[in-house]
C-alpha cells in the first residue's frame, strides 16, 4: 500500500518576473464562471453555494500542525486555506496559481537598495481566529519563529536575512532586530537581506512565512492548534483519528485573489482509510475526497465509470534513478550511460498507470518548464553528443555493449526502492533491465518513510535506488543546483539531497552564472540552464524516466473543482451545494 | 464415509500432485509456456486466436486511466491464469512459488512443532521453577513485536547482511523466514501442550508410574508422549498454513523469498494490487494453500487414529 | 493467592522489562532510523539536523535515553511521539483501546461459538458427510489470508454490492458504541466475521481432535458403563475436559489480539484502533508510539496467560498446582 508521501513537495514559485508586472492589485476583476477555466482570478463568492462539511480522507496524517515546521504537500494544501504570509499564491487557474499577490501585506514590496531591501504596509483591521489583531510585532515575531523552532527550511530558504546566521547556530531567543524592521506607528515592515535573492518573493508567500500571534510556542506546537487568520481555523486535531477545521468567526475577506472566502462550513479530515478503501469512500459519496494516490487496479473504473468526477493535471516533477558515481559500477561513466540507454521508459509509465497519467521525459528539467528543451540522448538513434528531440524506444544493444566497454559486467548491483506497490513494481522492472544488460541486481524495497533519507546517506552505500522529485518551482536552479550541486553533497548525513554524490565544480561554476543571470536576464539564464542540462546527462549521474500527473477524484457531490500548480486542489473553494 | 486407508491415499494423492507439478515447473516454463517467469516483459505481445494482444493493455474506454494485465486464456501454452503487473505467466510462477512456499512451510511448521513439544513436554513434567522460566519466555516471544524485527532485520539484511559466527545470511536466504516463522508460533503449540502435560501429570496410571520408581524418560515416552500426540498432529496442518501465510508477510518485508523468485505468499501480495481488475492472480495461490492444507488436515486425521493408542475407530464411540 | 499475584506482577515486570530493552536495542540497531532527517524535513540544513538530534535527546548514549524514555512513558506519561511532533503518546493509545476492545470482544463470541458449536458437532455428529465438511471449512478459514479476505469483503460489501446487497451498510471506520449503537453494530459486523473466520478454523480443528481423545479414556468409559447418557458424557465430561487446550490457545490469541495484533483487520477496515496505531507507527518508525504500543501489548500477555493458569485449576480439579 501506499503511504502518505511525506513531504516532498518542495515548493516554492518564483515569482520575480511577475514582480514587475503585477502592479499589487488586490481587488477582484475577473467576472468568469465558476467552473469555467481561465487565467484570470475566481468569480466573486456566491453565498448561495456556501455550507456543508467537506470530508477528506487518507491513510495517515500528515504529522505537525504547526506551519513553521510542517513540510508536506498534505497540510500545504490546507494552510493556503487557513493561514497567510505578507503574501500569498493566487487563487487561480493554470501558470496564475504560481503568481505571487500581497496578502497581509497591501501590496507587493517596494525593492530598494539593489534589491537587498523590501518594504511592506501590513493591512489593518485583520483579526487572528482568536479575536486578537494583527500587528507589526506578530510579523517580527513569525520571522523569529522560523529559526527558534528549527523549520526545516529555516536554513535554505530565509538563511539570507540579515541576522538569520547567528539564529541558525543557536535557535534559542532568536532576534532578528536587524532583519525584520517593523514600525507600529506606520505599520510598516522592512526585510532586510544580506545579498539580492531572486526567489525571496515566493520564499516569502510559503507557509513557514505565514504570520502567527507573537505568544506561539518556542518550540514545534506539533498537536497545539495555532490561531489562524485566513477563512478557517483549527477546531481539534488527532493524528490517529481527525483533524477539524471550521469556519474563522473573525474573518472578512479582504483580498479574493489572495484568501478568498470558503464555501464549506467544516472541513473533516479523517484519518486511517487505505487508499483502495479512499476510493471507494469517494465513489460511495461518503467522501468528498482522498488524499492517497488511486491504486493502479481502479484506475480503469473511475476513468470509465466515474469520468466526469475525475480531473487529472500536470505536474512539473520527475522520477528518477540516481547513481552512485563514488561506487562502483557507476563510478563508471559509461555504466550509467548504459542504465539510461536501457530503461524503457514506457514500461515505467505502464507501471505507474499508462500514458494519460505520466509521460517519457530524458531531460533532468522536466516539460514546461523554464530552461526544458525536448531532447533526448539516450534513445534508439541518439547520443549524448547527438541528442534526438524524443524518447521513442529503449536501445538494449547499445547498453549492453556500454556495459561490455566499461568492464563491470557481472557485478553485483542493489536498487533500493520504497515498498509501496508502484516504486515496487518499478523496482522490479528495473532489476529485470539491469539483469538483461549483465549485472547481477538485487531489489531492496524499504519502508517508505525510511527510503527517503536512507538513500541520501553514503553510509548505507546504495549503489542505485528510485526516488521522486517534485517541484513547482519555474526556476531551474531549484531543480538542477539544488538536486546536483557539490553543497547537496554531505558525505554520511540522511540530509544529503544530491543522492548520486555527484560534485562537479566547473558546473557548479556555471549554475552560480546562471543564477546570477536570472536577476538580470531570465530569458539567457534558461538557456544556459538548458546547456547545463544537457551537459549534466551526458555524464548521467542520474537516469531521468518520466513526468507524472496529478490525478484528482472527487465525489459526486463535490461542486467547483479548482487546481493551483502550487498546492494542487484549492480547498477553499470546493462547493457542496 | 472414505475408510482411513481411502482417506489417506487421496490426501496423498494430492500433496504428491502439488508436489509433483511445482517440480516440473522449469519444464512447463520452457516447454509448454514458452516463457520466462522472472523477466519483466511489460511490453510484450501475444497472439491470441489470430489476435495480437499486449500482455499489459492500456484501458481505451472513458479516460483512458489505468494498465491492466490480460486475463486468463486457460491455455496452457500461453498465460493459462493471465499475467501479472510485469507482464509475466502467472501459472509458470505459481508452479515454481510451490517449490519455495512448501519448502518454507513444512520446515518451519517442523521446527516449531518439535521445540513445542520440548518445552512444553519439560515445563510441564518438571513444573515448579522450569516450568516458571519456560513460561515467561513463551511470554516474551508471544508479546515480542514480530514486525518490529522483521522490518528491522530487513534494513539490516539489505545494508550488510548479517554475520552470525561464520554463518552469514543475506537478504534472500530461505533460512531466515523458516528461523522467524518456527520460532514466534513455538507459545501458541507449546502452551497447549504444556497445560495437557499438567493435567496428565496428574492423572493416576502417570502417578502410578511415578510411584513404581519409573525413569522419567520413560514417563514421558511411554505415559505421556503418546497421550499428547494426537494434539501435536492436529497441530501440524494449521501450522503449515499459518507458516504459509506468514511466509508472505515476511517476503513483503524483504525477508525470504525475494524478487523475481516467487512463492505463492508473494503471488498474493501481487495479486492484491489487481484485486479490483484480476482477481485470479491473489485466488489461485490461495487456493493452493487450502488444498495443501485440507489436504495434510485429512492425512493428519488419518495417521491420528491409526497413531491413538486407544482408538478402536470411531464407529464405536 | 496474593503469593500468586506477587508473582505475576514479578514476572509481568520481568517480561514488560525484556521486551522493551530488546525493541531499544533493535530499534537503534537498525541502520537508516535516526529519525532527525526526518523530522527535520526535506533538504535540512545540517545545523537544524543536529538541533532536532539535540532535541529529541538522539545524541545522548544509549543507556541514557533508554533511561529517559521510559521516564517518559511511565512517570511522567507525557512522552512525545517522533512523527506527530508533540502528540502525546499516552492519549493516543488510550483512545484508541475502545475499538480495538469492539473488535476483539464481538470477534472472540463469534469464533468461540462458531469454534465450539462446530467443534462438538464435527466431533460428535452421526451424520458422515459433517465431519470432514467443518474439517474442511475449518481448514479454509484457517489458510485465507486476513488482508486479502478484508480487502475482498471490502470490495463485494463496499463496492461491487454497495448499490444494491448492501446499501445499509455504512461506511468503512469506527463510531463508538456511545456515540451510535447501531453505526458501531453495523460497521463492526464484517470487521469481526472476517477476523473471526481464521480463529474459528482453528478452534474447530482443537476442539474436534481434543474431544475424540477425551472419548477414548478409560474413566469415559467407566461412565458409559454406569449408563450415563451420551449427552451428559459428551458435555459434562468430554468437552470440559477438552476445553484446556481451548482456554491455552484462547488466552494467547484473546491477550494478543487486544494488545494489538489485529493490525490488519484494523486497516483494512479502517478502524482506528490500537493495531492501526502499532502498524503506523512501525511503518513511521516511530519509536515511542512503537514502545508503548508493545508494552501495553506485552501486558495483556502476560495478564491472558496468568487467567488461563486459573482457568485450568477451575477446569481440572487436580491441578492444584497453580
Amino acid at each position: 500500500m501506499r503511504k502518505r508521501s511525506i513531504i516532498l513537495v518542495s515548493m516554492l514559485a518564483t515569482a520575480t518576473l511577475l514582480l514587475s508586472a503585477c502592479g499589487g492589485s488586490s481587488d477582484s476583476n475577473s467576472s468568469a464562471g465558476s467552473d469555467t477555466t481561465t487565467k484570470g482570478s475566481f468569480a466573486a463568492y456566491d453565498e448561495t453555494k456556501a455550507g456543508g462539511i467537506l470530508k477528506f480522507v487518507a491513510a495517515g496524517a500528515g504529522g505537525t500542525l504547526d506551519p513553521k515546521v510542517n513540510y508536506t504537500a498534505q497540510y500545504w494544501q490546507l494552510y493556503q486555506a487557513s493561514y497567510d504570509g505578507l503574501l500569498a499564491f493566487k487563487y487561480a487557474d493554470d501558470e496564475g496559481s504560481f503568481e505571487v499577490v500581497p496578502d497581509l501585506a497591501e501590496a507587493l514590496p517596494e525593492i530598494t537598495n539593489d534589491g537587498k531591501t523590501l518594504t511592506f504596509t501590513l493591512r489593518k483591521g485583520i483579526k487572528f481566529s482568536d479575536g486578537t489583531d494583527v500587528t507589526v510585532a506578530d510579523v517580527k515575531a513569525s520571522f523569529e519563529r522560523i529559526f527558534t523552532v528549527s523549520s526545516p527550511t529555516a536554513g535554505g530558504f530565509y538563511n539570507g536575512i540579515v541576522g538569520a546566521d547567528a539564529c541558525l547556530k543557536k535557535p534559542a531567543g532568536c532576534k532578528l532586530d536587524a532583519g525584520v524592521v517593523v514600525d507600529p506607528a506606520t505599520n510598516s515592515v522592512v526585510i532586510n537581506l544580506i545579498a539580492p535573492d531572486e526567489t525571496i518573493i515566493s520564499k516569502l508567500a510559503v507557509p513557514h512565512a505565514v504570520i502567527n500571534p507573537a505568544g506561539s510556542p518556542t518550540t514545534d506546537a506539533g498537536t497545539t492548534i495555532i490561531p489562524t487568520t485566513g477563512p478557517y481555523m483549527y477546531k481539534s486535531y488527532d493524528p490517529n483519528k481527525s483533524l477539524i477545521m471550521v469556519r474563522n468567526p473573525y474573518f472578512k475577506e479582504w483580498s479574493h485573489d489572495a484568501q478568498p472566502q470558503g464555501y464549506p462550513d467544516e472541513i473533516h479530515y479523517t484519518f486511517g482509510l487505505t487508499a483502495t478503501a479512499q476510493v471507494t469512500a469517494v465513489e460511495n459519496d461518503q467522501a468528498n475526497w482522498g488524499y492517497d494516490p488511486i491504486p493502479s487496479d481502479r484506475l480503469n473504473e473511475i476513468g470509465t465509470k466515474y469520468a466526469d468526477q475525475v480531473h487529472v493535471n500536470p505536474l512539473t516533477a520527475m522520477w528518477y534513478l540516481p547513481m552512485n558515481v563514488n561506487l562502483a559500477p557507476f563510478n563508471n561513466l559509461k555504466a550509467r550511460q548504459a542504465v539510461n540507454y536501457a530503461l524503457d521508459r514506457a514500461a515505467m509509465v505502464k507501471i505507474f498507470g499508462g500514458d494519460k497519467l505520466a509521460a517519457p521525459v530524458c531531460s533532468f528539467l522536466p516539460p514546461g518548464f523554464p530552461g526544458h528543451e525536448d531532447y533526448c540522448q539516450y534513445t534508439v538513434g541518439g547520443t549524448p553528443e547527438a541528442p534526438a528531440t524524443a524518447w521513442t524506444a529503449p536501445d538494449l544493444a547499445k547498453a549492453k555493449a556500454l556495459v561490455e566497454e566499461s568492464g563491470t559486467k557481472g557485478q553485483a548491483v542493489g536498487i533500493v526502492v520504497s515498498d509501496d506497490e508502484v516504486n515496487k513494481q518499478m523496482g522490479e522492472y528495473i532489476q529485470s533491465v539491469l539483469n538483461q544488460i549483465g549485472y547481477k541486481a538485487t531489489l531492496k524495497p524499504i519502508s517508505g518513510n525510511i527510503q527517503f533519507t536512507y538513500i541520501q546517506n553514503t553510509k548505507n552505500k546504495v549503489q542505485i535506488s528510485l526516488s521522486q522529485w517534485y517541484q513547482d518551482y519555474p526556476a531551474a536552479s531549484d531543480f538542477l543546483y539544488i538536486l546536483l550541486s557539490c553543497g547537496s553533497f554531505t558525505p554520511g548525513s540522511d540530509s544529503s539531497i544530491n543522492m548520486a554524490g555527484y560534485c562537479n565544480k566547473a558546473l557548479d561554476v556555471k549554475m552560480q552564472k546562471a543564477m546570477d543571470l536570472g536577476l538580470t536576464d531570465p530569458a539567457a539564464a534558461n538557456k544556459l540552464w538548458a546547456s547545463i542540462d544537457k551537459e549534466v546527462m551526458a555524464d548521467a549521474p542520474v537516469a531521468v524516466a518520466f513526468t507524472p500527473k496529478q490525478l484528482d477524484f472527487i465525489s459526486k457531490s463535490t461542486k467547483n473543482y479548482h487546481f493551483s500548480k502550487q498546492y494542487k486542489m484549492f480547498v477553499s473553494q470546493i462547493q457542496l451545494k | 464415509m472414505l475408510s482411513r486407508d481411502k482417506r489417506s491415499w487421496i490426501s496423498l494423492g494430492i500433496l504428491f500432485t502439488v508436489l509433483f507439478l511445482s517440480l516440473i515447473a522449469p519444464l512447463y516454463a520452457s516447454s509448454i509456456a514458452h516463457t520466462d517467469p522472472f523477466v519483466s516483459t511489460l511490453n510484450a505481445t501475444i497472439n491470441i486466436n489470430g489476435e495480437t494482444k499486449q500482455v499489459l493493455e492500456a484501458s481505451t474506454e472513458g479516460l483512458g486511466l489505468g494498465v491492466t494485465p490480460i486475463g486468463p486464456t486457460w491455455n496452457p501454452s500461453a498465460y493459462f491464469l493471465g499475467a501479472d503487473n510485469q507482464g509475466r505467466d502467472v501459472a509458470a510462477r505459481l508452479l515454481y512459488g510451490g517449490q519455495n512456499t512448501l519448502f518454507i512451510g513444512s520446515c518451519a511448521a517442523l521446527l516449531t512443532i518439535s521445540l513445542s513439544l520440548l518445552i512444553g513436554l519439560i515445563a510441564g513434567y518438571r513444573r515448579g521453577i522450569v516450568d516458571s522460566i519456560l513460561s515467561r519466555m513463551l511470554d516474551v516471544i508471544w508479546a515480542f513485536p514480530v514486525y518490529l524485527l522483521s522490518i528491522s532485520l530487513s534494513v539490516v539484511l539489505l545494508t550488510s547482511g548479517l554475520s552470525l559466527g561464520f554463518i552469514h545470511i543475506g537478504a534472500g536466504s530461505i533460512a531466515l523466514p523458516i528461523f522467524i516463522i518456527g520460532i514466534v508460533y513455538i507459545p501458541y503449540v507449546a502452551r497447549p501442550i504444556r497445560g495437557q502435560v499438567l493435567a496428565l501429570r496428574e492423572r493416576e496410571f502417570v502417578r502410578a508410574a511415578v510411584g513404581s520408581g519409573a525413569k522419567h524418560s520413560t514417563i514421558i515416552f511411554r505415559e505421556i508422549l503418546p497421550n499428547v500426540m494426537p494434539s501435536v498432529l492436529v497441530f501440524i496442518p494449521i501450522m503449515v498454513a499459518l507458516a504459509m501465510l506468514t511466509e508472505s508477510a515476511l517476503s513483503f518485508l524483504s525477508i525470504g523469498v525475494q524478487p523475481p523468485s516467487a512463492s505463492w505468499g508473494t503471488i498474493i501480495n501481487d495479486g492484491l494490487a489487481l484485486l479490483y481488475t484480476r482477481p485470479i492472480v491473489a485466488l489461485a495461490p490461495g487456493l493452493m494453500i487450502v488444498l495443501t492444507a485440507a489436504s495434510l488436515n485429512l492425512y493428519g486425521d488419518a495417521v491420528r487414529d491409526a497413531l491413538d493408542p486407544k482408538t478402536r475407530g470411531r464407529g464405536d464411540s | 493467592m496474593s503469593k500468586f499475584i506477587l508473582k505475576r506482577i514479578a514476572a509481568m515486570i520481568f517480561v514488560l522489562f525484556s521486551i522493551s530493552v530488546l525493541v531499544f536495542l533493535i530499534f537503534f540497531a537498525t541502520p537508516g532510523v535516526d529519525p532527525a532527517a526526518r523530522i527535520a524535513g526535506r533538504n535540512a540544513d545540517q545545523l537544524t539536523l543536529q538541533q532536532v538530534r539535540v532535541s529529541f535527546e538522539l545524541d545522548k548514549p544509549l543507556p541514557l535515553r533508554y533511561l529517559s524514555m521510559m521516564r517518559h512513558l511511565f512517570i511522567s506519561q507525557d512522552l512525545t511521539s517522533y512523527v506527530n511532533r508533540g502528540a502525546k503518546v499516552l492519549p493516543q493509545l488510550f483512545q484508541a483501546i475502545p475499538a480495538t476492545l469492539s473488535l476483539v470482544f464481538g470477534a472472540a463470541l463469534i469464533w468461540l461459538c462458531v469454534g465450539i458449536f462446530l467443534g462438538i458437532a464435527a466431533a460428535s455428529s452421526k451424520r458422515k458427510w459433517m465431519d470432514p465438511t467443518i474439517s474442511f471449512l475449518g481448514i479454509v478459514g484457517i489458510s485465507l489470508p486476513v488482508y486479502w479476505l478484508g480487502e475482498v469483503v471490502n470490495l463485494i460489501t463496499q463496492s461491487k454490492l454497495h448499490n444494491s446487497v448492501f446499501s445499509w451498510l455504512p461506511p468503512l471506520g469506527y463510531v463508538p458504541l456511545t456515540q451510535d449503537p447501531l453505526g458501531w453494530f453495523l460497521r463492526m459486523i464484517f470487521p469481526w466475521m472476517t477476523l473471526a473466520l481464521l480463529y474459528a478454523g482453528i478452534y474447530i480443528r482443537v476442539l474436534r481432535s481434543e474431544i475424540l481423545s477425551v472419548m477414548k479414556e478409560d474413566y469415559i468409559k467407566t461412565e458409559r458403563a454406569k449408563g450415563a447418557s451420551e449427552k451428559r458424557i459428551l458435555y459434562k465430561h468430554a468437552t470440559r475436559m477438552s476445553l484446556i487446550t481451548i482456554v491455552s490457545l484462547f488466552g494467547l490469541d484473546f491477550g494478543a489480539l487486544v494488545g494489538g495484533s489485529a493490525l490488519l483487520t484494523e486497516v483494512v477496515f479502517g478502524i482506528q484502533g490500537v493495531g492501526r496505531l502499532t502498524f503506523s507507527a512501525l511503518q513511521n518508525f516511530d519509536l515511542p508510539v512503537i514502545m508503548a504500543t508493545v508494552m501495553y501489548a506485552s501486558f495483556f500477555v502476560v495478564l491472558a496467560n496468568a487467567i488461563v493458569d486459573v482457568v485450568y485449576a477451575l477446569l481440572d480439579p487436580r491441578v492444584r498446582r497453580v
